[in-house]
């Protein structure tokens, strides 16, 4: 008897594919989340026992939501993975949440945040049917903030926040707005 | 991304963790009874952590299930086999929800878990790692015939203590 597989949606954008995460992933995710670009996202201690059991919960967020990050990769290189990005909401989160993570450096400076970042709000929006979406980012991750406003989010300073006093929740436009 | 198999015993169903048994599970880990099941945790943390649970299938191919009795079709708890990054070793766990204890529950589901684990995965070894203090699940590893192997610290928590069960020969 094999462990039977679920079925999860698979998205292409121009240049990337972005499918839900699984056991391929896990050395790019380890190498992210031990090395310095996993600073202002992490919320546990930078030791491997954690980050394994991190992208574990990262996995089965689809089970228990129905939806989740959706890794991406290129369509040049299919079996590298770059990142991470989508839709986001665990228990104790205060609202659904469009999240992003470059793993990968070489993956940086491309558009390819941006461009799995917006199919992964479309995706919220058209396929879940969620009526506002915000990003959870660390005031002093320059990039992040830099590429919620090139989505068109703005900071929302009403908002409440998951955790931390350096949070900003950027709120992206609305569904209908972005027809 | 893999999913827990259904199997069957007497009066159980191993089947794969479905949101609405979240509820009881968090409930374990706002008590005291946690302390010696990997800490008290908040709502948020229980979540995460049976995320983790349930992305453990897709990361190793196995993990735990969740556990329902066929007389009354309720969520009784977890068994499984676990084996994240940083573990003693890989190991039969269970956890019983308040109410199903007491029933032996635990004792079938954690056999068939075991049985899976030899006869399924092949496994030639198993544990099981349990919190210094927690006699009962200490009681039931020996039940199974395991015997005391090791301690195995962990930060912030009771050490562990790792049981090793009969190899698989040694249940034909």
């Amino acid at each position: 008897m094999t462990a039977p597989r679920a079925a999860y949606p698979v998205i292409e954008t121009e240049r990337l594919i972005l499918r839900a995460p699984d056991a391929r992933d896990l050395d790019a995710w380890m190498a992210f989340f031990m090395g310095p670009r996993s600073h202002y996202i992490r919320s546990v201690d930078q030791v491997e026992e954690l980050g394994w059991r991190a992208f574990a919960s990262v996995c089965g967020h689809w089970t228990l939501r129905g939806y989740g990050q959706f890794v991406s990769s290129s369509k040049a290189a299919p079996t590298a993975t770059l990142g991470a990005a989508g839709p986001w909401n665990p228990a104790g989160w205060p609202e659904t949440e469009i999240g992003w993570t470059v793993w990968a450096d070489h993956a940086e400076g491309k558009g390819y945040a941006r461009e799995a970042a917006e199919a992964g709000r479309a995706y919220a929006y058209d396929t879940l049917g969620w009526t506002t979406a915000v990003s959870y980012i660390d005031a002093r991750n320059a990039r992040s903030v830099r590429l919620a406003e090139r989505l068109g989010a703005t900071p929302d300073w009403d908002a409440a926040t998951p955790r931390g006093e350096q949070c900003v929740v950027f709120r992206h436009p609305a569904p209908e707005a972005l027809q | 991304m893999t999913v827990a198999p259904v199997i069957e015993t007497e009066r159980l169903i191993l089947r794969p963790n479905r949101p609405e048994d979240f509820d009881a599970y968090a409930a374990f880990y706002a008590t005291d009874r946690a302390r010696l099941r990997g800490g008290v945790k908040t709502r948020a943390q229980a979540w995460i952590q049976f995320a983790a649970e349930i992305g453990h299938w897709s990361l190793r191919g196995y993990g735990f299930w969740a556990v329902e009795n066929k007389a009354a079709g309720a969520y009784c708890g977890q068994v499984g086999l676990w084996n994240p990054e940083g573990w003693a070793e890989p190991e039969i766990g269970w956890l019983m929800m308040e109410g199903f204890e007491g029933k032996g529950y635990a004792h079938e589901a954690a056999l068939r878990a075991r049985a899976y684990a030899y006869d399924t995965l092949g496994w030639t070894r198993a544990a099981s790692c349990i919190s210094e203090g927690n006699d009962r699940s200490i009681r039931l590893a020996e039940r199974m015939g395991a015997t005391f192997d090791r301690r195995f610290p962990r930060d912030g928590m009771p050490d562990h203590l790792v049981y090793i069960h009969p190899a698989p020969e040694a249940l034909q």
